[in-house]
């Protein structure tokens, strides 16, 4: 299209030119031609009036009608000629030739007249007859009485004649040039055509390359220039294309190995990163299961402590102790919350839940906590139902109110639940602590991010807290906005969709409660390589009243079987030292028994594929370090379970 | 004051012209002053020239011969300082009319110029021919032609005549002399110029030859064409009275050169320088040529022979004379 466009302007570049000149001079030339034409068609007229004039002249002064009318018919021989009339003196018609459309009564004149009648194309020439005079240089003339007498008239001659030969040639000749101009064009053209081959050609060609080069395609430049020959107009231009496009194609190596470079620094860098990434998560996991077995331990030994009897100092002192153990464990508990949720080993849970019951379980949590602080906590009561994991919220709202706990010296805490009208329920955790500054709002929900905590008092906690809430409320895809004015407190609102109530699904938290205690004689098989930790657990589950078959390892599991026991349940530690890990093992001893015994597991590893892999096989997974409580209920409800599908296999026999 | 200033305008236009124009010095104490009508007509200078050469061979002296152009003359005059002149020769109708008109005292000669112009000068100035203006006409003697026709075509009898305003009166005399010489007269009068084709077509259908008679109303170079025409086409010749008709046509005529009339004009000149008087009459020139066209005749089928009919003619003349 591009081309084509160079081609009609180049052409029209040639013909326009040629075209107006030749119109011009064909113009002007047939103008001039024409008006020849009817110049010497004139002449002619007047040359054959003036003529059979003089040739009538004797005819005329005689009264020789017979002459004059011969002489009128030889004229009409002329060309061109319609009528010839001859008039004496009198204007009286003496001869005539010729059938005239209209009577030229021209009047008698002495002047030669001429006239034209348009519609007709005829042209009317009226020539006086006069005598010829013969100069006569005698004394007799020169002295007589009448040699200023004007010369007698004789008469008139009067001619038509028609334009019809001359508009015929002028008609003709207007054709012809018509035909030469057309012609002339044509060649013209044909010659424009041909020359401007030779320009649009290589343009074409270089429109071509360019636009190779514009795809990037800089090989086209050598083939392209190979083609060229030696009498390319534009061979200049294309030779500076070429080394155009050189210098582009080098300019563009040069930029890809630039940008190779680069990447691969990049590269580098993140996979550097990553690794540090990878080895803090590793340090993490490994510093975490290092501390839980110990932790472990150690919260098993204080549990079991506190339940001998002891005078007031001592009981005290292992209050004391329980405390601190409680904040190493809940600090483990933290870190492993985010090894969890960057794992991604969370499974959110929807469903309608009442808030009432969160509630309760958040009071009972953190009531003692602020008394012992003396601020005051108050969990406003609601009848609000929110869909939502009532698991994760709880941990957001725990996270939420500690932190409110421990950033506040005076005043209290509230948490209130509260319908909007946009179908959604904000709960809010409002405190009348220290504030953050609004340079610092972003910085809270980081890791290890503790707003004036530059000692690290590891009693005020990580700093983890707001990172699980941020963490969690991603997860669950509910958003939570922070107002804080330093000084004045903070208020964390969290807005979740509300539901309708649905009385029917009371939530069981409180049920543990109300259970009778019925570990009291049950046999348990504790499977834990660490001898501390096994030493600490068999005493804790023997001080409940339980009886307690322990192993070192699979083997001796099997040796404990081997013997005769039949536990009610198992509890195996996750990683052991002679092939068996604890699920292998639990699997292993689940068949030896020919009963699905319950079994839970107990790690020091927050690995998330061991999390999602404990899911799987449906083993319940206790971190350690394990709260004793919290042990203490799973067991209960392990054993519960297993009555009831004991019952259900009686009832079926 | 006046009359000075003149006179000296006159003396300055005298000495341009003695050394210009004329080349020859008038001579105010001439005897014989010679006035020309028209410096361009040749025939004036010719016949001038002739007359003074004639009496510079009949003695006079040529210094005592000037020459004057019509409006110088009428200068001089005009002046007190009018020349000495024994007699005067007016070349011409204009300077016989310029001669006529001033009384001079001395005899007054004119030559070369046609009977009718003469008879108006005449009667315009109320004088007669005397011995004081005497005058050689240019027409020839109605006989001369009659002879000539009868010399020149002998076989032709019946003469046409186109009598105009002017000839009219000539009519009488010339049917006398062609009952005379043994012709028939044919006449057709033409008094106004469109009867002119009608006359002539009438006179050539009865005629065997045209003679001419100087009547400008009649015979002129816009008609002259168409007669000559006419005649020829009737095969009719027409005899003429100036060589200017023989070039344009006329078989023949039989007229006086300037030189012979200027030899003629030097003949009376001397006479009246030898104490005789002027003539009382118009003289006819005594010489003359004939002129023949002779393609013209030879189309008609004649064979004049001009110098033989002017000799056979100044014979007969003279023999006629003689008794």
């Amino acid at each position: 299209m591009k081309s084509l466009d160079i081609r009609t302007r180049m052409l029209l570049a040639a013909l326009l030119p040629l075209a107006l000149i030749s119109t011009l001079l064909a113009t002007v030339y047939l103008l001039a031609r024409f008006d020849d034409m009817q110049a010497a068609y004139d002449q002619r007229n007047r040359a054959v009036v003036r003529q059979t004039a003089l040739a009538s002249e004797y005819g005329l002064f005689a009264d020789n009608l017979s002459q004059l009318q011969a002489l009128a018919a030889g004229v009409m021989q002329e060309t061109d000629v319609r009528w010839v009339a001859i008039l004496d003196a009198r204007g009286k018609l003496l001869a005539s030739a010729g059938q005239p459309e209209k009577v030229f009564a021209a009047p008698m004149s002495a002047l030669e007249m001429q006239g034209f009648v348009p519609d007709q194309r005829l042209d009317w020439l009226a020539q006086p007859v006069n005598p010829s005079v013969i100069a006569l240089d005698d004394l007799f003339e020169t002295e007589g009485v009448g040699q200023n007498q004007p010369p007698q008239q004789l008469g008139q001659v009067v001619m038509v004649f028609s334009r019809q030969s001359v508009d015929a040639r002028k008609r003709d000749m207007l054709v012809s040039g018509a035909v030469i101009g057309v012609l002339g064009l044509l060649f013209g053209m044909a010659l424009a055509v041909f020359l401007s081959r030779g320009v649009i050609r290589p343009i074409t060609r270089i429109t071509e390359l360019v636009e190779r080069i514009g795809q990037g395609d800089f090989a086209a430049v050598d083939k392209l220039c190979d083609q060229t020959t030696k009498h390319d107009p534009l061979q200049e231009l294309q030779s500076h294309i070429h080394l155009m496009a050189k210098r582009l194609s080098q300019a563009r190596v040069g930029l890809e190995q630039q940008i190779a470079l680069a990447t691969q620094a990049l590269r580098e860098k993140k996979d550097e990163a990553e690794q540090a990434n990878v080895a803090k998560s590793r340090f993490l996991a490994a510093a975490s299961h290092d501390l839980r077995q110990p932790t472990h331990a150690l919260g098993l030994f204080v549990s079991r402590l506190a339940q001998l009897p002891h005078d007031h100092q001592t009981g005290e002192l292992i209050l004391n102790l329980d405390a601190s153990v409680r904040a190493m464990q809940n600090l483990l508990d933290g870190l492993l919350d985010i090894s969890r949720l960057e794992a991604g080993a969370v499974q959110v849970d929807k469903r309608p839940f009442a808030l009432s019951g969160l509630f309760d379980q958040l009071q009972q949590a953190l009531n003692a906590e602020s008394v012992e602080k003396g601020l005051r906590l108050r969990v406003r009561p609601t009848r609000l139902w929110v869909m939502s994991d009532a698991t994760l919220i709880y941990r957001v709202l725990l996270n939420l109110v500690g932190n409110a706990l421990r950033y506040t010296e005076r005043g209290g805490v509230l948490v209130v639940a509260r319908q909007r009208a946009s179908g959604q329920v904000d709960l809010q955790v409002w405190d009348s602590g220290i504030g953050i500054a609004p340079e610092h709002q972003q910085a809270v929900y980081a890791e290890f991010y503790q707003v004036g905590n530059a000692a690290r008092d590891r009693t005020k906690g990580l700093g983890l807290g707001l990172n699980i809430v941020q963490r969690t409320v991603n997860l669950l895809g509910h958003p939570l906005k922070m107002v804080s004015q330093p000084g004045r407190g903070t208020r964390f609102t969290l807005s979740l969709p509300a539901v309708v109530g649905q009385p029917d699904l009371i939530e069981e938290f409180p049920k543990d409660k109300t259970v009778p205690d019925d570990l009291r004689d049950r046999c348990a098989l504790v499977i834990e390589d660490d001898a501390l930790a096994r030493s600490a657990l068999v005493g804790l589950l023997v001080s409940w009243g339980m009886q307690v078959a322990q192993a070192r390892g699979s083997a001796d599991a099997f040796d404990c079987l081997a013997q005769g026991v039949v536990p009610d349940v198992i509890v195996s530690d996750y990683r052991l030292q002679d092939g068996y890990n604890g699920m292998q093992l639990v699997h292993c001893l689940q068949l030896q028994l020919g009963v699905p015994t319950p079994a839970c597991l107990m790690s020091g590893d927050t690995d998330p594929g061991l999390i999602q892999a404990a899911q799987t096989a449906g083993l319940t997974l206790l971190h350690k370090p394990v709260r004793p409580a919290k042990l203490r209920s799973l067991l209960r409800h392990l054993l519960k379970e297993s009555s009831v599908q004991r019952d259900m296999r009686a009832d079926l026999a | 004051m006046h009359t000075t200033r003149r006179s000296l305008l006159v003396a300055l236009a005298l000495g341009v012209l003695s050394t210009g124009v004329l080349g020859q010095t008038p001579n105010l104490s001439a005897r014989v002053v010679i006035v020309c009508s028209d410096a361009t007509t040749a025939a004036y200078t010719q016949a001038a020239d002739a007359l003074t050469d004639s009496l510079v061979r009949q003695g006079v002296a040529r210094a005592d011969i000037s020459r004057a152009l019509v409006p110088d003359m009428a200068a001089l005059l005009q002046s007190d300082s009018s020349p000495r002149a024994s007699i005067y020769v007016a070349l011409g109708g204009e300077a016989t009319q310029l001669l006529v008109s001033r009384n001079v005292r001395v005899p007054v000669l004119s030559a070369l110029i046609p009977r009718r112009s003469f008879e108006r000068i005449l009667r315009s100035s109320g004088k007669l021919v005397s011995n004081q203006l005497g005058a050689i006409q240019l027409d020839q003697p109605l006989a001369r032609q009659l002879a000539l026709i009868r010399l020149a075509l002998p076989q032709e009898k019946r003469v046409g005549v186109l009598w105009g305003p002017e000839s009219s009166d000539k009519a009488a005399a010339l049917r006398i002399l062609a009952s005379a010489n043994a012709l028939e007269l044919r006449e057709a009068t033409v008094s106004l110029a469109d009867e002119l084709p009608s006359a002539l077509a009438q006179l050539i259908s009865g005629s065997d030859v045209l003679l001419a008679l100087a009547d400008p109303s009649v015979f002129n170079s816009n008609t002259i064409q168409n007669i000559l025409m006419s005649s020829f086409h009737a095969r009719i010749p027409l005899v003429a009275f100036s060589p200017a008709y023989v070039r344009a046509g006329a078989v023949m005529a039989v007229y006086t050169t300037p030189v012979q009339a200027g030899n003629q004009a030097a003949d009376v000149v001397m006479g009246v320088l030898r104490g005789k008087p002027l003539p009382d009459h118009v003289l006819d020139p005594d010489d003359f040529d004939v002129g023949v066209n002779v393609h013209v005749a030879r189309v008609l089928d004649l064979t004049p022979d001009a110098q033989a009919l002017r000799l056979a003619l100044r014979r007969l003349e003279r023999l006629e004379r003689l008794p």
